[in-house]
């Protein structure tokens, strides 16, 4: 939501690198990344932890002692002799039951958290990535003819609009979509349970938040600028215009670096942007997803379930940007590390 | 259709006005133009707030007038839910995200360039742990950790703006690390080590001052633009501002229920606000970014 | 001069606009060329003369607006005979006053679709371009085999994978790489700065192009890379004979391989003719543009004598702010009182002072 300028304030920074000889480069490479992410992930427990312990009012007793009572039966002598003290054991002993899969009790239903979770995550995960594939679906024909084209009287009012977009709340668009929905087929939006249900319009209005929050999550802007940035670079650049001199399809050659890439590039970015998003439109479609349940749970202040959405969530992130790692591994073995270097600010 | 390219005839001085106003775009003077705009009504209508200098009362509840539209006599933009009068509501609602929004933008420059400058200048263990922790904060959704942050202790406008900082720090550290690079690659370091410049000079006054202090305040109008949707979000979800102070989120919140039956003013008038608000600052930081950072760079 | 020419340049004029000074940037000001089947045209000229604007413009590679405005390219070659700028006029309007453009109309749009559509069949096929700086022509995402591969297959008719990569491999054995198999699945950034261009040769040789523009191929490189790849294009014009134009800065290089030379300066064509004729050294019937660009050249008497070379007096020409008489005028150094009067007010027209050597200044007689 803090549109970057020139760099982009979210691409997964890399800096240094370590290298051992032998071992096949990919490999390498791929373990190196994967290893980052896990020790991200570990960090981001940190964070959740600290957070929780520094709370007055001791939450994380009451997240220990949940998670004891939603552990399978059995678990260990350790935790049978009850909730540890020190903040070190404490704190090891709540991320083995998390890699447990045992993120404790939600305090308002007593449910097991995970259980919780994962009944509408999947309504999330789907929100999530629809409105990804919106928000691509209207920012890459904008910026592709903008980076062929400059500016000119079509691209720059649909840039224009784009900025706009950007800068609307996305809570009071929803209720505009709603309205019209309403008007135009005269059928009161349900709070529906899960997707797949309903018939007729009321299909339709699936379609409505991810569209909402495809449209509205404030990162069409960039989106449309720096892919068109990108490939407008990567045009201009030598080896397309050799490839334009001998007759061969400049797109074909601009894709990897001009397309490829940067798409992956902004989507990974933004992904913290749409789940956040999501908390937002959930609200207001009523739309039963981890969003709607962590605002919940910080109205009842059920730690055990905001912490899991938390970390979650974080995982979500960390894969996102993962993948686009491995795209990028894939897409150029090992060829021009100085534009990894440069890119990686 | 044809572009039409034209070689003006010798000018002597010429109207040097005229000529600013060709080799620059005139869009990007545009965008500066309303984003100051914009940046001169937040800061007067937050001064007339705070000294109560209101067209109107924001808390008398004319109950004979629920929700009335903009236009009606003795409300130019209308009335809320409790009759009260919501563009003195909208004044006073600045106040929600104003010092607030100074508070975020300053926890996320001053560290973050601290940082950037410790990441930057001595490239190595430093850089690799700052850049750990800046993909680390950059995991996060910035919502939810507000929201966790809100739970484990209050639902404070000045801890959510910390947060907001702190999630933006990684930025900052990244902006003042490209800088710094950039200037080590033109040898602009080297040359000033060799001259015996003291570091604390070389940093403070040449690469900060010189050469980070136009990116930094394009960090700061977005920053404040970010400052005001993460206030209003917030407040429309209920854990920022509470009634019965206004906020411009809580007062599309308290108007969402009226918007479905028709009555969409209470909800789009704040709504418009926040939308003329924020774009007035990210125009002001893309106009001002092509107009002095385009420009340095080679 | 019985053949008719391969390409026929004829009074090309390529513009830039500058919105910031709104001017126009005049690199190429009415270049008239023509080369022959089986000729090597060497242009030479320093940076900023128009020679590698006009070779863009030839392929049509002019990105920046307006572009080409006026002129006509006449391709002869097998199968083709066509004006490379055909229609030109459709989509340009030109506003001249006191003998020079002052304003241009012009469909940018349109007219790249034209251009694209006029060398569909001719790039990559009829003609080839190889480019300075060989590291950063070539796809970094790509090995070099494939790119050549990708060539070969959309101008030869060779369609199957092995058989398009026997043809690559054979290519690349004829540009002397070495370990050609290696080579082949390298990425241009395992390989140096020489072995690209010889890569870039054989991407472009590879499909038997008419006509090779080589814009710049030894600048760059490090020195004694530079006469290896002359070397090799050397070899391979005794071997193929193919039409080539080749743009240089380096005198050296031009000598070494040029049939005829043609010497730019500030836009135009200041002296074109035999190689031989042109580029002797010490000859009072040569513009004195190349006279002194061909004493600049250090040889062996400056070396030894440690003398310092002669540098050419003076700034590079402005091309935006063209003076009306000779541009080379404020340079010059053999200006005399008879044709002083008229360098500074009337650009002098290419005269012929022997048979195909024609030059541009007004001491050697006008019209």
């Amino acid at each position: 939501m803090w549109p970057s300028t020139r760099t982009s304030s979210s691409r997964t920074r890399t800096s240094g690198s370590l290298s051992l000889k032998g071992v096949p480069r990919v490999a390498r490479v791929l373990a190196r990344e994967v290893a980052v992410t896990a020790l991200l992930l570990l960090g981001v427990s940190v964070v959740v932890f600290a957070i929780l312990y520094l709370a007055p009012g001791d939450p994380f007793s009451l997240l220990l002692e949940g998670q004891m009572s939603a552990g399978v039966p059995g678990q260990g002598v350790h935790e049978a002799m009850g909730a540890p003290k020190e903040w070190h054991a404490r704190y090891l002993s709540w991320l083995a039951g998390m890699l447990r899969g045992n993120f404790g009790a939600s305090i308002r239903t007593g449910l097991p958290v995970l259980e919780e979770i994962s009944r509408v995550g999947l309504n999330t995960l789907l929100l999530t990535l629809g409105s990804m594939a919106v928000t691509l679906l209207v920012a890459v024909p904008i910026a592709l003819y903008a980076a062929v084209r400059g500016v000119n009287r079509v691209s720059f009012p649909l840039t224009m609009a784009a900025y706009v977009m950007s800068a609307l709340p996305v809570f009071w668009f929803g209720y505009v979509v709603i309205y019209l929905f309403l008007h135009t087929f005269g059928l009161f939006p349900l709070a529906l349970g899960s997707p797949g249900t309903g018939q007729g319009p009321n299909r339709l209005y699936l379609l409505l938040p991810i569209v909402v929050l495809g449209l509205g999550n404030g990162t069409l802007g960039e989106v449309i600028r720096h892919l068109r940035e990108e490939m407008g670079r990567v045009l201009s650049e030598d080896y397309v215009r050799t490839a334009r001199a001998k007759g061969a399809s400049v797109w074909k050659h601009a894709f990897k670096e001009g397309f490829l890439i940067p798409v992956t590039e902004i989507v990974a970015s933004k992904i913290p942007f749409l789940l956040g998003g999501a908390v937002i439109v959930e609200q207001v479609f009523n739309w039963p997803g981890m969003g709607r349940m962590v605002w919940q749970a910080a109205l009842d202040r059920d730690f055990p379930v905001i912490m899991g959405i938390a970390v979650l969530a974080a995982v979500f992130v960390r894969t996102g940007s993962l993948l686009q790692r491995f795209v990028y591994i894939a897409v150029n073995p090992g060829a021009s590390r100085e534009t990894a270097e440069r890119r990686a600010a | 259709m044809k572009k039409r390219y034209v070689q003006a005839p010798e000018e002597a001085g010429g109207p040097s006005g005229l000529r600013f106003f060709r080799k620059t775009d005139a869009v990007d003077l545009l965008f500066v133009g309303y984003g100051l705009l914009i940046v001169v009504l937040v800061v007067a209508s937050y001064l007339a707030g705070v000294f109560r200098l209101l067209p109107y009362d924001p808390e008398a509840s004319d109950l004979g007038l629920l929700l009335a539209p903009p236009g009606t006599v003795g409300h130019l933009l209308g009335t809320d839910f409790m009759g009260r009068d919501i563009f003195a509501r909208l004044i006073l609602g600045i106040q929600a995200y104003f010092l607030p929004g100074l508070l975020a933008i300053a926890v996320a420059i001053v560290p973050g360039t601290a940082l950037g400058v410790l990441a930057g200048y001595r490239p190595g263990r430093a850089d690799t742990v700052i850049t750990w922790f800046s993909n680390l904060v950059d995991s996060f959704p910035r919502l939810v950790l507000i929201l966790l942050v809100v739970a484990a202790f209050k639902p404070d406008i000045y801890y959510i703006m910390v947060v907001v900082g702190l999630a933006n720090v990684p930025a900052t550290v990244s902006l003042v690390k490209v800088k710094i690079r950039f200037l080590r690659e033109k040898n602009f370091i080297e040359a000033a080590e060799g001259l015996g410049l003291p570091r604390r000079t070389i940093v403070l006054k040449h690469i900060l001052w010189h050469h980070c202090r136009a990116s930094l305040i394009i960090r700061a109008t977005l920053g404040m633009g970010e400052a005001i949707l993460m206030e209003t979000s917030m407040s429309y979800l209920g854990f920022g501002v509470q009634e019965p102070t206004p906020s411009w989120g809580n007062m599309v919140q308290s108007g969402a229920n009226y918007f479905l039956q028709g009555n969409f003013w209470p909800s789009t008038v704040p709504a418009l606000a926040i939308l003329l608000a924020i774009l007035g600052f990210h125009l002001l930081g893309d106009g001002l970014n092509n107009l002095l950072e385009r420009k340095a760079i080679h | 001069m019985s053949l008719p020419p391969l390409l026929k340049i004829e009074n090309l004029k390529t513009y830039f606009h500058s919105r910031g000074r709104q001017a126009f940037i005049r690199s190429v000001d009415g270049v008239s060329l023509e080369i022959r089947k089986g000729e090597t045209l060497g242009v030479v000229g320093e940076s900023g003369s128009g020679k590698s604007v006009m070779a863009l413009s030839v392929m049509g590679l002019v990105g920046a607006a307006p572009g080409v405005i006026a002129g006509r390219i006449g391709l002869k070659t097998d199968g083709i005979q066509k004006n490379l700028l055909q229609d030109l006029d459709d989509y340009v309007e030109r506003v001249e006053a006191d003998g020079r453009v002052v304003e241009v109309r012009k469909d940018v749009v349109g007219w790249q679709k034209n251009v694209e559509r006029l060398m569909a069949r001719v790039r990559g096929k009829a003609v080839a371009m190889i480019f300075q700086n060989p590291k950063s022509s070539l796809n970094p995402y790509l090995s070099v085999g494939r790119q050549i591969t990708e060539a070969i297959r959309l101008h030869t008719p060779c369609k199957g994978g092995a058989e398009s990569r026997e043809r690559a491999l054979h290519w690349l054995e004829r540009v002397r790489m070495d370990s050609p198999r290696l080579r082949y699945d390298n990425y241009p950034r395992g390989l140096s700065g020489g072995m690209c261009q010889r890569a870039m040769v054989a991407m472009a040789l590879s499909c038997e192009p008419s006509f090779l523009i080589a814009d710049e191929p030894t600048t760059g490189l490090d020195a004694t890379i530079q006469s290896r790849i002359a070397d090799l294009l050397a070899e391979l014009k005794a071997d193929l004979g193919i039409t080539t134009m080749l743009i240089s800065h380096d005198i050296g290089v031009i000598r070494r391989l040029s049939d005829s030379v043609a010497v730019m300066y500030g836009g135009m064509v200041v002296e074109t003719g035999p190689a031989r004729e042109v580029l002797a050294a010490g000859t009072e019937s040569c513009h004195p543009y190349t006279a002194a660009l061909l004493a600049s050249v250090p040889d062996e008497r400056h070396i030894r004598g440690k003398e310092p070379p002669q540098a050419i007096p003076g700034d590079v020409p402005d091309t935006i702010h063209v003076p009306n008489g000779c541009r080379f005028f404020g340079r010059c150094v053999r200006v005399t009182a008879a044709v002083e009067k008229e360098c500074t007010s009337l650009l002098p027209p290419l005269s012929e002072i022997t048979p195909g050597h024609a030059v541009r200044c007004w001491l050697y007689g006008g019209g």
